[in-house]
């Protein structure tokens, strides 16, 4: 799950048009949302998006879990990693 | 402003990053004009196409993947820029978005009169268009170019000259008559307000608006 963590760090960049940010700037424990990278609810949808597109996961919206698995570039990348279908 | 990205670093990047060229230059004129928060001058935000870039953008991924970018969505709406500003400034007060196609300078100056007339100090008014693109090129009717500028409208004080603007029903002159237009329409309004020419004339549609200088008595 490690080795997947650039990988979603770049298309957390991406997609968020991130400008000036490159991935070593994002701690990957470090909050994804209001504190820490500064991530908004626009975010966590687009981030959503991308994700599905990319690695087929569906998300719950109404699962409480999801709160955790996009609580950090680690957290995510471990639930891409036990989750992903392509 | 024409035809660049402002920098607009009084904007935070992370509110920043959201914003087209056509957002950047509107938000980046309006502060210019408004340095210091005005919280009872009311803004009128105008432009012919407004983002339309980006609902054009927005369309095909939908047509291609089926899906839109929740992001893209969100600041597709005509006012989705003026409430951009709004957010960044942290205005609560009263803002329109007004589009009215090739009088859109007359219109806004038209609603600004309006919140004059309700009491308002003072109105932000801010203009902008970004040219459209090649695919709705058949719909260019007037030359395109990126830019944005913004004033502030006020009743004119004893002794000052005042803008005044009138609109009369008329049908439209027999093309051939008028020499093509060489700029946007709203950088024609602009140069009218920063020259000294007497009057600006511009049919639209069936009205004819007419722009005039006029001197007040002190």
């Amino acid at each position: 799950m490690l080795a997947l963590e650039p990988e979603i760090k770049s298309l957390i960049i991406e997609t968020m048009a991130l400008e000036d940010m490159a991935p070593e700037d994002i701690d990957p424990t470090a909050p994804l949302f209001n504190e820490g990278l500064g991530l908004d609810s626009i975010d966590a949808l687009e981030l959503g998006v991308a994700l599905q597109k990319r690695y087929g996961v569906v998300f719950n919206a109404d699962s409480e879990d999801i709160r955790q698995h996009f609580a950090s570039v680690r957290a995510l990348s471990a639930f891409i990693a036990e989750n992903r279908k392509q | 402003m024409g035809n660049q990205v402002p920098p607009l670093t009084e904007l935070a990047p992370m509110q920043r990053r959201r914003l087209d060229q056509a957002g950047r230059m509107a938000l980046q004129v309006a502060w210019w004009t408004q340095p210091e928060a005005e919280p009872a001058v009311p803004q009128v935000f105008a432009s012919r196409h407004g983002d339309v870039g980006r609902t054009y953008r927005m369309l095909e991924q939908l047509a291609a993947e089926g899906e839109v970018s929740p992001t893209q969505f969100g600041l597709s709406t005509h006012n989705a820029i003026a409430a951009q500003y709004s957010i960044a400034r942290q205005f609560t007060g009263n803002y329109s978005a007004v589009s009215a196609g090739s009088a859109t300078a007359e219109a806004a100056v038209v609603e600004a009169q309006g919140l004059l007339a309700d009491g308002a100090p003072a109105v932000l008014l801010v203009m902008y268009d970004v040219p459209l693109g090649a695919d709705y090129a058949p719909f260019d009717r007037e030359p395109q170019a990126a830019y944005a500028w913004s004033v502030r409208v006020q009743r004119a004080a004893a002794g000052e000259t005042a803008i005044c603007l009138h609109a009369t029903c008329a049908a439209k002159t027999p093309s051939g008559q008028d020499s093509p237009p060489r700029l946007p329409h709203g950088l024609e309004v602009l140069r009218f307000l920063l020259g000294d020419q007497p009057g600006l004339s511009h049919q639209s549609g069936q009205t004819l608006w007419r722009w005039q200088r006029q001197a007040t008595r002190a």
